[in-house]
């Protein structure tokens, strides 16, 4: 669904991203992981089309990013961010039904309307929908926002729509983290791609088909899970590490030893 | 509340003012007299007796003061929401950040300067000359104070209303330095600009006033979707395909227009802007397609009751409609600045 070949980004002067290849089909979830400074919400707004790459080419559903229309990659590809600076007080029904404002001109439709009651309740917080957001706890917050994603994904015509989440639920508490990754996975299930940038390696493993791991803006390794060992979380974050079986899943499980 | 409600109430009050402030004055009108000489300039007749002085000061100085009360007051309410929206901020106003002193500035030096250097200019436009200063003047710090307040994405308040402070500081003194040139005439015309009063309304600037303030009152309202999109930021506002660049362009534009001209014609008239979109997001919420209409109605009220009031309360003395505006607005932004403080929503 999304290809990037050789894709560089400069900002003044200095390389923050160099020759980065990747890939991601309709139903994966790809995890891109790195130490903070890596590059990975660099790369994530290459991605969504906040900062264009100075060299490389970006495909995105065989047509390179940067010919699709605004409001056309809007219906098809959704973003979510850590942080939201709301400043007025809109109920979570109102932030969430902006998801629609792709596919709507002046006045919501019933099934718009129909479509945020359901994500929504997708994301459990049906019971906030009158609620101002801006009372509402950080977390709460987050899953409005994530709502509000699904909502602007939200076509059941067709599934194939491509979903960034930038640290989605760093502010979540594990139920949340877990509840909103398996959300995702779900999604992916459906036919989305999913691209994400996550810090817990572990949830990265559990819930991830795909990662990509960078530093200092140099892609470390690309490809299924299974391929991270400890010889990249060496490189990569500097510290050593342990990979044991999952005594539950079929799949590794890491422990950091020092 | 619900907004239909509210904006069918905000109807009939804005009735009752223009109705009553028609009939109150040196010279008593009543109600029924008062709607019967409206109706008849509608070509409705009702029969309610009235002497024709009653009807020539209704129609010839009243009535085009009322309708400068309701024009200026729904543009400046509806500017106000607006560049609230703009900001994402509720503490943003025209007055506030400048835009009005920009535009008064230019109007002054237009005032004064204007006959000798732009001689062609004013035999080509005349009337709406002033009107194009202030438009200038307006539309200048409208992009100055933006650029200067943002910062990766988000307004700093704290920047925004310092740069507000210093120009107009800036204007003050460049309106300074107009006066020490001006003569008599020309300085009672600024002293006049600068406190604010619709004491000049007559059909011919209403002429100027009435088309560009449709123009804002018609335009604002369209572009109520994106400002709500951009409470979210503007990355995330262009995440869900909203055209950020050509948001923010009409929305300086249309309020560069709207305050301009209503500075052009009365002067400055501070914190309608302000105010009103407070106590309507407060009764039906931030929807801004709601609080632009509901918005309009109310500043119209407003700004017809506080010119009631100006010209009124100690006649035959007017007071300038400025100092009233500022009597109830300034006490109220006190409050707003210790409610955000309390809150830490905004700072």
């Amino acid at each position: 669904m999304l290809k990037a070949t050789d894709i560089w980004f400069k900002n003044s002067n200095r390389y923050l991203l160099q020759s980065i290849n990747f890939e991601v089909k309709s139903g994966e979830v790809l995890s891109v992981l790195g130490a903070n400074g890596a590059g990975k919400s660099t790369l994530l707004k290459n991605i969504s089309g906040e900062l264009h790459p100075h060299k490389g080419s970006i495909l995105f559903k065989n047509k390179p990013l940067s010919a699709w229309k605004n409001h056309e990659l809007a219906r098809q590809r959704g973003v979510l961010s850590q942080h939201y600076q709301v400043s007025l007080p809109f109920t979570s029904f109102q932030i969430a039904m902006m998801g629609r404002y792709p596919h709507f001109k002046n006045h919501p439709l019933p099934i718009d309307h129909d479509i945020v009651k359901q994500c929504l309740h997708f994301s459990g917080i049906e019971h906030l929908a009158d609620r101002n957001y801006l009372t509402l706890s950080g977390g709460e917050q987050q899953r409005v926002q994530i709502a509000r994603v699904l909502a602007q994904l939200w076509d059941d015509a067709s599934t194939d729509k491509l979903l960034l989440l930038d640290e989605p639920v760093s502010a979540l508490d594990i139920q949340y983290q877990h509840h909103i990754m398996q959300l995702v996975r779900k999604l992916a299930a459906r036919g989305f791609a999913v691209i994400s940038v996550v810090h817990d390696l572990n949830l990265a493993l559990q819930y991830s088909n795909r990662i990509l791991l960078l530093k200092n803006g140099k892609q470390v390794a690309f490809g299924d899970t299974g391929l991270l060992n400890k010889q990249h979380i060496k490189e990569v974050y500097g510290v050593a590490s342990e990979l044991v079986a999952h005594p539950v899943e079929n799949r590794k499980y890491i422990i950091i030893t020092e | 509340m619900k907004a239909g409600i509210l904006v069918t109430t905000l109807i009939g009050i804005l009735l009752l003012a223009v109705i009553l402030s028609a009939g109150m004055g040196a010279l008593h009108v009543s109600p029924a007299q008062s709607i019967a000489i409206l109706l008849k300039q509608a070509g409705i007749q009702w029969d309610v007796p009235y002497s024709d002085q009653q009807e020539v000061v209704i129609t010839v100085i009243r009535l085009p003061r009322v309708l400068f009360g309701v024009f200026i007051g729904a543009t400046l309410a509806m500017c106000g929401t607006a560049i609230q929206g703009l900001f994402r901020n509720p503490l943003a106003d025209p007055v506030l950040i400048g835009i009005s002193s920009g535009a008064a500035l230019f109007t002054v030096i237009m005032i004064v300067l204007g006959l000798q250097l732009f001689a062609g200019l004013f035999n080509m436009i005349g009337a709406y000359a002033l009107s194009l200063a202030a438009f200038a003047g307006a539309f200048i710090t409208a992009i100055v104070v933006y650029r200067i307040s943002q910062a990766g994405g988000k307004t700093i308040v704290s920047t925004m209303l310092l740069a507000g402070i210093a120009i107009s500081a800036l204007a003050a003194a460049g309106t300074g330095i107009m006066t020490l040139m001006a003569n008599d005439a020309q300085l009672r015309t600024i002293t006049f600009w600068n406190l604010g009063s619709l004491g000049g309304a007559n059909w011919q600037s209403l002429g100027v006033l009435i088309p560009v303030c449709l123009i804002c009152l018609i335009g604002l309202p369209t572009l109520s979707k994106p400002l709500n999109a951009l409470v979210l930021g503007e990355t995330n506002a262009a995440h869900i395909g909203i055209n950020v660049e050509s948001l923010k362009t009409k929305v300086i534009v249309l309020t560069a227009l709207g305050v301009g001209v209503c500075v052009s014609v009365s002067g400055i008239i501070g914190f309608v802007g302000l105010v009103t979109p407070h106590i309507i997001r407060k009764l039906i919420g931030p929807e801004h397609k709601n609080v632009f209409i509901a918005s309009g109605l109310l500043g119209a009220s407003i700004v017809v009751i506080a010119d009631l009031v100006c010209r009124t309360i100690i006649a035959p003395i007017e007071i300038p409609i400025g100092i009233v505006t500022a009597l109830l607005g300034a006490p109220f932004f006190l409050y707003l600045l210790l409610k955000e403080k309390q809150t830490q929503i905004v700072f």
